[in-house]
């Protein structure tokens, strides 16, 4: 760092500023002597500011002109001025990219002049950037191969190259195995005979042999049918008839969910004199706190308590006679329902028609009841099972109003989706079991804190 | 005692069924994945007759399967593979964390699949098994194929669908094996006949679409992943049975398939040579009665299935051309649309050669002179009455009658709707008087059309009963003039003979049952009439409304 550049930091010691030590005297011109051989004393003592000033000089000189302005020749510097100069032809008009600006051409921005270089030196070059540690071995190498393809030899590195088989670019493999391909090859599954590959027992142990499916998994889950025609009310032009019946259904169906509806609603409902008026509230409030009705009732309460709560007797021992009667009295009840009995299996010989007639009778109830149940099962077979949480919620019935039906099938606007309908079905013949999207359940409790700003103002 | 006494949940049912969690942690597979294993194996869950008995007591509701089905789980293959994906997802997740993306792709380029074929074999050892389950699997696949390609669902399965829908439509096209069309307000119904199999499936619309929230994409997903396998081997097998090449071989790709206009390449190009036909004998129990059934049966397939046969026709823009070229194709016809609506047409609109032109529009702008212009439903009518129905109801601008369903099998005494019933005049080969109100024909048809004994006979005894009275009066007209004329001949008419002894036989095995058998027959009558009485009133309700909107339409037109 220069000296002069230095900042002086005691403003004493700066130019213009008389000493405080103001040497007035001219007799004592005694200076200090100060020894210049050590840099720092040199530095400190000398004063190089004209040399500085010559030097900033031309460094000027040489940004804004590019070089010494003694070197110019003279036409750089001076023109002769003869007059007015002509004036040039117009211009044509360029044509503009981008904006247009009538007449005006446009000018370059303002940070773009701020970022160019402003002085007409270089910047200096970057000497790293062009050197190789290895320059030399490198041109040495180009030019023996350079050579060598001049005499028309092919070392062998090219050679094995030129050699090596183009590569197979295939198909990743994932894709075209994955069962979604939409290319994939099919083949007759059903035609060809298995072939023996070898024997069964070594099959299965080795886990080569798939097992055999149980003849129970054959069986369909349900009688209905895969594909349920609607009726022919549901037709895009529906037939009167037809859709007024299947009007009817949908209303039966919206009939039975009002119902239930109101059903629930009465069972709600509270008789509007049950609820509470102020009277009955403060009746309510009241109540065992006035203490003259209190005295009144406590006496009737204690007599009533006097009366004889139970006449539990304790019994005596059975006496002989007591014994010996009961005895009699049994085997008399025993013999007349022995002669009962008898009586009654005598009779039942004149009775045959009508025990007949209610065994007949009995006889048909059970079938009755055996026919009743085959329904039934029957008619369970055609429901969808019960198979988990959820029950089978059937879908709405699809069905147009009279007002919404289209007259052409160009106007006609579907009804439901096929999507819902196929999963249904899939759900009502016991594919599937009935399920909800699940939840999200969070582990952990979220907190909910205020913000600092808000809770001050809180 | 010692040890040997019953315990309670240890025997029986009891030990039979297994909760679903239970057996989840017995496989050793996370619950999605468990899911997945059951729908491709085909082991669906089971509800025990006695729950309390099964779940030890307590009546929760849980979800049961058959021990041995889970039992047999424990030996699939793809267990294995299961478990190797949820290794995958582990390695790939921790790459990608570690941000090594090398690793990334290496690992995906690996990635663990699995195959169905094993399973198809098992669950259905013969073709036949395989056709009767491919209602389910067509509904899925057409369903899928009209989902849009956002990436919800796998975009290669979506693709995978449309390409077997269409493989499918080309063949019910090359086999003729449509019968029945019904468009209901949920999508368009279709029923074939392969293989003497009867399928019916299901196709959206092609513009409706909202994506309910309720339902599981996945389990979807999973039986699509079944349904396209089964698919695919059916298609592969269904093609070689007609001697055609599969995968379909047509010059441009899916798309030109898709367009269902050409017909597909077959394997071995023969002359197609005419059978020389056989001689039927009747087999072994059949009367010749129902040989001859059955021969007319045939015949009448036969015609169905050239039920368009040399009839071309031309698709407007705004009719749903898929639907509408596969139907027309199936039966014989030849069917072309627009250039710009899809590739594949195969004649423009100023053929003049065509003979139907298909709009949906009120009117047209220009009209060709040798073309019918009517209504798509003609289409779909035509196919299900099995003949060529009168094109002058379906003109545009025409009130269409209305679209019947052929999926209802109407019983004896049933309400039989007067088109219906118009439409089966037609094929029996009655031609409706042009220019008549067609109430009064309806009114008469379906008097006609009334199979109750009694009121056969009474109207027969009216007849004769007014016919005698003619007579009568013709008699005493004829006294005056008395004249020998020559004697004509009653022209006995042997099929109203045949009725009247048929009925003259029931008569009398009538009078000669027992009181029981009266008493139940008189039953079977009182309630088979009350069904006629009803169809009657309804009949008579059409009559009042169609009364009342013509009375409506008319004093429109007077005002």
């Amino acid at each position: 760092m220069a000296p002069g550049r230095r900042l002086k930091r005691v403003v004493a010691s700066q130019p213009g500023f008389i000493n405080l030590k103001s040497t007035s005297d001219p007799g004592s011109g005694r200076r200090k002597r100060v020894n210049k051989n050590k840099k720092k004393s040199w530095n400190k003592h000398s004063d190089i500011n004209d040399v500085d000033a010559f030097l900033e000089d031309v460094r000027h000189q040489e940004r804004t002109t590019g070089g010494l302005l003694s070197e110019k020749s003279d036409d750089s510097l001076f023109f002769l001025d003869i007059g007015q100069p002509k004036k040039p032809e117009p211009k044509v008009a360029e044509p503009v990219e981008g904006k247009k600006r009538k007449g005006k051409t446009s000018r370059p921005l303002r940070i773009d002049l701020i970022l160019q270089h402003d002085s007409l030196i270089q910047p200096p070059k970057d000497v790293l950037a062009y050197q190789q540690p290895n320059a030399k071995k490198l041109r040495r190498i180009g030019q023996k191969a350079e050579q060598l393809a001049a005499k028309g030899v092919v070392p062998r590195r090219q050679k094995q190259l030129l050699n090596r088989r183009p590569v197979n670019r295939t198909a990743k493999k994932a894709v075209t195995e994955a069962n979604n391909n939409p290319d994939r090859d099919y083949y007759d599954i059903w035609g060809q005979e298995s072939k023996d590959q070898g024997d069964s027992w070594y099959l299965q142990q080795t886990g080569k042999k798939l097992v055999k499916r149980p003849e129970k998994l054959n069986e369909k889950p349900s009688v209905l049918p895969a594909v349920e025609v609607i009726a022919p009310g549901g037709s895009y032009n529906p037939d009167f008839f037809s859709h007024q019946a299947l009007l009817q259904e949908a209303h039966k169906v919206e009939v039975k969910r009002q119902k239930e509806e109101d059903k629930i609603e009465r069972q709600l409902a509270v008789n509007r004199e049950d609820t509470a008026t102020e009277e009955t509230i403060l009746r309510e409030q009241v109540e065992g706190l006035v203490e003259e009705e209190n005295e009144e009732e406590a006496p009737p309460n204690e007599e009533e308590e006097d009366v004889a709560v139970g006449a539990i007797s304790l019994a005596d021992k059975k006496t002989e006679r007591q014994r010996k009667k009961e005895r009699a009295d049994k085997i008399k009840a025993q013999r007349r329902l022995a002669n009962r009995r008898h009586n009654d299996q005598r009779q039942q010989l004149f009775q045959l028609r009508s025990i007949k007639a209610s065994i007949k009778q009995q006889d048909q109830k059970t079938m009755d009841k055996q026919t009743q149940r085959k329904a039934n099962e029957e008619a369970q077979k055609a429901q969808p099972r019960r198979l988990g949480k959820l029950k089978f919620q059937a879908q709405d019935m699809e069905v147009q109003l009279s007002d919404e039906l289209a007259g052409s099938l160009r106007q006609l606007k579907p009804e439901g989706s096929v999507l819902k309908d196929r999963f249904k079905s899939l759900q009502k013949r016991n594919l599937i079991e009935p399920r909800e999207r699940a939840k999200f359940k969070r582990r952990l409790k979220l907190k909910y804190v205020e913000k600092r700003a808000f809770r001050e103002i809180t | 005692m010692g040890g040997l006494q019953k315990k309670k949940y240890e025997r029986g049912s009891a030990t039979n069924y297994i909760t679903r969690n239970k057996a989840r942690k017995k496989l050793q597979l996370s619950l999605p994945d468990f899911r997945r294993l059951c729908i491709l194996k085909g082991i669906y869950p089971h509800e025990p007759k006695h729950k309390k008995k099964v779940n030890k007591g307590s009546t929760a509701a849980r979800t049961f399967y058959l021990l041995k089905d889970i039992r047999f789980l424990l030996h699939e293959p793809i267990v294995r593979k299961f478990r190797d994906y949820k290794v995958f997802v582990r390695k790939l997740k921790k790459a990608y964390g570690k941000t090594e993306y090398s690793d990334v792709e290496r690992l995906r380029e690996n990635k663990p699949s699995y195959k169905l074929d094993h399973i198809i074999k098992e669950r259905y050892p013969t073709f036949i098994d395989a056709l009767r389950d491919i209602d389910d699997s067509l509904c899925m696949c057409f369903l899928f194929s009209t989902f849009a390609r956002t990436g919800k669902c796998h975009v290669q399965t979506i693709q995978l669908c449309r390409r077997l829908t269409v493989e499918w439509m080309n063949f019910v096209i090359t086999s003729r094996a449509l019968r029945k069309v019904f468009i209901s307000i949920k999508g368009i119904y279709y029923q074939a006949e392969v293989m003497g199999q009867l399928i019916t499936w299901l196709v959206p619309y092609q513009f409706s679409h909202d994506h309910p929230t309720d339902v599981d994409y996945r389990v979807m997903a999973t039986f699509t992943e079944l349904y396209t396998t089964l698919l695919g081997f059916i298609n592969f097998r269904l093609y070689h049975s007609l001697n055609l090449l599969y995968p379909p071989k047509v010059s441009l790709s899916l798309t030109k398939l898709s367009a269902l206009s050409s017909s597909l390449a077959r394997v071995v190009s023969t002359a197609e040579e005419e059978e020389a036909e056989l001689d039927q004998f009747p087999d072994e129990g059949e009367d010749i009665e129902k040989l001859e059934a059955r021969e007319k049966e045939q015949k009448q397939l036969e015609a169905q299935k050239k039920l368009f046969d040399g009839l071309k026709f031309f698709l407007n823009r705004e009719v749903p051309r898929e639907s509408l070229a596969f139907v027309i194709r199936c039966f014989g016809g030849e069917v072309s649309w627009d250039k710009s609506v899809c590739i594949g047409s195969t004649y423009e609109v100023t053929d003049e050669t065509i003979t139907h032109h298909i709009v949906d529009r009120p009117n047209v702008d220009k009209q060709y002179i040798n073309r019918y212009y009517i209504q798509p439903q003609w289409v779909y009518d035509c196919v299900n009455a099995k003949i060529v129905l009168p094109v002058e109801d379906y003109f545009l601008g025409v009130t269409l009658p209305p679209h019947l369903s052929p999926f209802v099998e109407e019983k004896d005494g049933d309400y039989v709707p007067p088109e219906k019933l118009k439409i089966m005049a037609l094929q029996r080969g009655e031609k409706p008087a042009h220019g008549q109100e067609d109430e009064e024909e309806e009114e008469d048809e379906e008097e006609g059309e009334d199979e109750e004994e009694e009121d056969d006979n009474e109207e027969e005894e009216d007849d004769e009963e007014e016919a005698d009275e003619k007579s009568l009066k013709k008699m005493e007209e004829q006294r005056s003039k008395v004249k020998v004329t020559p004697g004509k001949m009653k022209v006995e008419n042997p099929a109203r003979l045949e009725e009247e002894e048929k009925a003259e036989e029931k008569r009398l095995a009538i009078m000669m049952m027992k009181k029981k058998e009266k008493y139940l027959y008189d039953k079977i009558m009182f309630g088979k009439k009350r069904k006629v009485r009803e169809a009657n009133k309804l009949a008579a309700k059409r009559k009042a409304h169609d009364d009342a909107e013509k009375s409506k339409k008319k004093k429109k037109t007077r005002k």
